[in-house]
């Protein structure tokens, strides 16, 4: 029964390789193959009974829906971003407020650099708003 | 063979109902369902596996392996307290959809 295995591997081809993908197509390779088996009883010949229980499968986009949204990495780091811009751009802006008083003190140029550095953390603060 | 949409939004309840009964494995639910709807109703493995996976994730059922049949162990599903109770509530609500959707359905010719 070769013919089961193959397409059972062939249509997990698109899922990225996880344990529960493994687990799975184990699974169903072996209800599969046991569905052949009750079909053969039934009178059919193999190759009808392989493409009787291919056919009843089914569309895999379901268990792709599944199996897909179980993956890590889809996890939210909005957040991780909101505050790793609100430090960066607090360090710059006091990087440059230090320069302007300690080499330039009659002229206050720091508003500048500032005002160019929060777009940083206001961006991060839309997304992070967006996917809370 | 009917597939309709409304089957489709009670799979849960379906597949837990048969779990709630007994452990079993992918092909007998499958079989199950259509014997018991006399092939009215079939199950793609698709959509099983896939209930399967959602139920387990949702921790209403959990699989354990079994006895090796067929060459290979046979992945079995059993009921958690949480699915016997997310059952019952299922069927609670039913009862209650059911007699809102028969006053308009029933009683005109």
């Amino acid at each position: 029964m070769k013919s089961i295995r193959d397409y059972v591997n062939e249509m997990f081809n698109e899922i990225p390789d996880s344990e529960q993908k493994d687990i799975m197509k184990q699974e169903i390779i072996q209800n599969l193959e046991e569905k052949v088996c009750d079909l053969m009883e039934q009178g059919k010949a193999e190759e009808d009974a392989i493409n009787k229980a291919i056919i009843d499968f089914g569309s895999i986009e379901d268990i792709k829906k599944e199996l897909i949204g179980k993956q890590p990495g889809v996890k939210n780091n909005a957040g991780l971003h909101l505050g790793y811009s609100i430090w960066g751009s607090a360090l710059i802006i006091a990087l440059s407020v230090f320069m302007n008083f300690y080499y330039t003190p009659r002229v206050i140029w720091f508003v500048y650099p500032t005002f160019a550095v929060l777009w940083w953390p206001l961006s991060m603060y839309f997304r992070w708003l967006k996917l809370k | 063979m009917l597939n309709s949409d409304i089957i489709r939004g009670h799979l849960d309840s379906i597949i837990l109902r048969l779990i709630f009964e007994k452990d079993r494995y992918g092909y007998e639910i499958s079989k199950e369902i259509s014997l018991r709807t006399n092939d009215q109703f079939q199950i793609k493995e698709a959509t099983l596996y896939a209930v399967f996976q959602r139920l387990e994730k949702k921790e209403l059922i959990e699989s354990y392996f079994g006895d090796i049949t067929h060459g290979a162990k046979r992945r079995y599903y059993r009921i958690t307290s949480l699915g016997k109770a997310y059952y019952r509530q299922q069927v609670e609500d039913w009862r209650m959809t059911k007699e809102i959707i028969d006053v308009f359905m029933e009683g005109l010719e």
